[in-house]
């Protein structure tokens, strides 16, 4: 390899790791190591106090941060194991069935995609309200999976399309119904882009911000990142702290991006050719 | 079901008769997409002709004074300035760097996948907390970058909210962290369909390789390109949790759907929130549709 290669690796890499580095840094430094001049590249004195503060202590923030964590893995949960099962069906009613209408409902569901996701952000407010969903859980899951059914039928589509039809014939012939056929030949056989599309849904889900802002009015919901960025705002938080609580809010897409990053891959590839 | 009466007859006979199993496999997609998608972008285009104010009931015909209204108002007009310097730094820098990473992973090497996993871990992370993380880079007492100029015996750091274009390209900066592993991954797909004997004839050619990359990679890489710079844009266009945690509510970053945010949900001014949505949602498709026509070329191979 050319060192200009290797050089642009490198970059490449410190690029991608480097914040994550430094707030990692952070979160294992008492507040006063934090703010030593000269500043410590390295934490000499590593410490966990801030994460036995968060995972265990008694204060406001503490409990705010175990709350909100519960809540997302709640709320993202439910809602890519909703889109996951509702975007199979269709998009396999898509991809291998006839019927009328099918191009104009596909090609509607599809088109929602084009538009940006806070199009919606005002009326799926006002909508929610008249049915006092705000601040429930069934409420931020019911727009998360309305947001997230277009990309996961698209990619599932596409997934279900490559795949050969001749075993589910062959099932057929064989006098199994069309619904054995996709649990016990089709569902097996798909699951790199069952797994794909589960990975992509929940990391979109994990992210959110501005409609669980909207949504959440207070603890009973509020997602983490949610939590963390009213705690930003003030000042009476450590940085030390805050780090802490932005490294737990990145350690479960972190670990999931790397352990499966070829289905995360695949998944936005299939998702993005249009 | 009884085998006696043949069971091919079913296979057969599905298309003349009324069909119901492929409605009910798709009902409930249609029904979220029809209901918490359409009609929703229907809700936002109609009552934005209407005062839909909470303090101000009731609902009420206003024609235009919605859009007029926001053309007057000077913080809806800065946010627009800001969101378009969001959307040139961002498109031009995710488009630049997000080239450049794919044309270092172009060829395969020991630990190629273990860089592309490395690589999409920023756009796997929350919005909010990169702005957290890039806050103790910009941090102008004990950061990252003033660490390091301390290092060369220079003081001083970045301080945010002060020097608006300063403020802007640095929260835009981390915006670009975060999309720029999606454009490479769009672009790397692309440039994976060259086939290797084109840069072999350029090379017995005697072409360098910066013509090889003029030449060869970056027409091809067009339909890659254009697909990231369209993402670019529908995420730079509606940029949000970035300025908001970096920045709150200073004029001095403040996006249009920021704005948005303000007049619907503190203000509670809805009919203005409508407009101002209608405003973005156009000019994301807009400007999309333009970069596809210019940028996008089919390539056949």
């Amino acid at each position: 390899m050319k060192p200009a290669r290797r050089i642009g690796l490198a970059l490449l890499l410190l690029w991608s790791l480097v914040p994550i580095y430094w707030a990692v840094r952070t979160s294992l430094q008492t507040e006063s190591d934090a703010r030593a001049t000269p500043v410590q590249f390295l934490p000499l004195n590593p410490t966990l106090e801030n994460y036995r503060t968060l995972l265990t202590g008694d204060g406001e923030v503490p409990a705010q941060i175990r709350r909100s964590a519960w809540n997302i893995v709640i709320e993202c949960g439910a809602a890519t194991v909703v889109t996951v099962l509702l975007a199979t069906l269709a998009a396999y009613a898509f991809a291998r069935m006839r019927f009328r209408g099918r191009k104009v409902i596909f090609y509607t569901v599809l088109a929602t995609m084009t538009l940006p996701a806070y199009t919606t952000l005002i009326p799926l407010y006002r909508i929610m309200s008249q049915f006092s969903l705000v601040n429930t859980y069934t409420g931020i899951v019911l727009v998360y999976v309305s947001g997230f059914l277009p990309l996961a039928t698209w990619v599932l589509y596409n997934y279900f399309s490559s795949m050969p039809v001749s075993l589910e014939e062959a099932a057929t012939v064989d006098g199994a119904g069309r619904l054995q056929v996709l649990w016990h030949i089709v569902l097996p056989l798909a699951r790199p882009g069952i797994i794909s599309t589960a990975l992509i849904t929940f990391l979109f889900a994990w992210a959110q911000f501005l409609f669980p802002l909207v949504l959440s009015s207070d603890l009973s919901t509020q997602p983490l990142t949610v939590v963390i960025a009213g705690l930003q705002g003030r000042h009476v938080v450590p940085v030390t702290l805050l780090d802490a609580a932005g490294v737990l809010a990145i350690v479960v897409p972190v670990v999931l991006a790397l352990t499966f990053n070829r289905y995360i891959v695949n998944g936005l590839l299939a998702g993005s050719t249009r | 079901m009884t085998a006696v009466l043949a069971p091919k007859a079913t296979v057969q006979s599905s298309p003349s008769r009324f069909d119901v199993l492929p409605y009910l496999m798709v009902a409930p997609v249609t029904l979220f997409i029809a209901g918490l998608a359409l009609l929703p972008a229907v809700f936002a285009v109609v009552q934005s002709f209407f005062i839909v104010d909470a303090l101000d009931p009731p609902m009420r015909w206003a024609g235009l004074s919605n859009f007029t209204g926001l053309f007057g108002d000077a913080a809806v007009r800065s946010s627009m300035a800001n969101t378009g310097l969001y959307v040139l730094i961002g498109v031009t820098l995710s488009t630049l760097l997000g080239t450049a990473a794919a044309v270092l992973l172009q060829r395969p090497f020991r630990g190629r996948s273990l860089v592309i996993a490395v690589m999409i871990l920023p756009w796997a992370l929350p919005g909010v907390v990169e702005g957290i993380l890039w806050q103790g880079i910009f941090e102008p007492n004990s950061g990252l970058i003033s660490a390091v100029l301390q290092l060369f015996g220079a003081d001083g750091g970045l301080l945010l909210g002060q020097n608006r274009l300063l403020t802007i390209g640095l929260i835009e900066l981390v915006q670009v962290w975060q999309i720029t592993p999606l454009s490479a991954l769009l672009i790397l797909a692309a440039l994976q369909l060259i086939p290797d004997e084109l840069y072999e004839a350029a090379q017995l050619d005697g072409c360098s390789p910066w013509a090889a990359f003029r030449r060869i990679t970056l027409p091809l890489a067009r339909p890659g390109i254009a697909v990231a710079m369209v993402q670019a844009v529908i995420a730079t266009l509606n940029v949000f949790d970035q300025p908001y945690v970096l920045n709150g509510a200073a004029s001095t970053g403040a996006s249009v759907t920021m704005q948005t945010y303000f007049v619907s949900f503190q203000n509670l001014d809805f009919g203005a929130g409508y407009a101002l949505t209608l405003l973005i949602t156009l000019a994301t498709l807009a400007i999309s549709m333009a970069v596809v026509r210019l940028v996008y070329r089919k390539v056949e191979m």
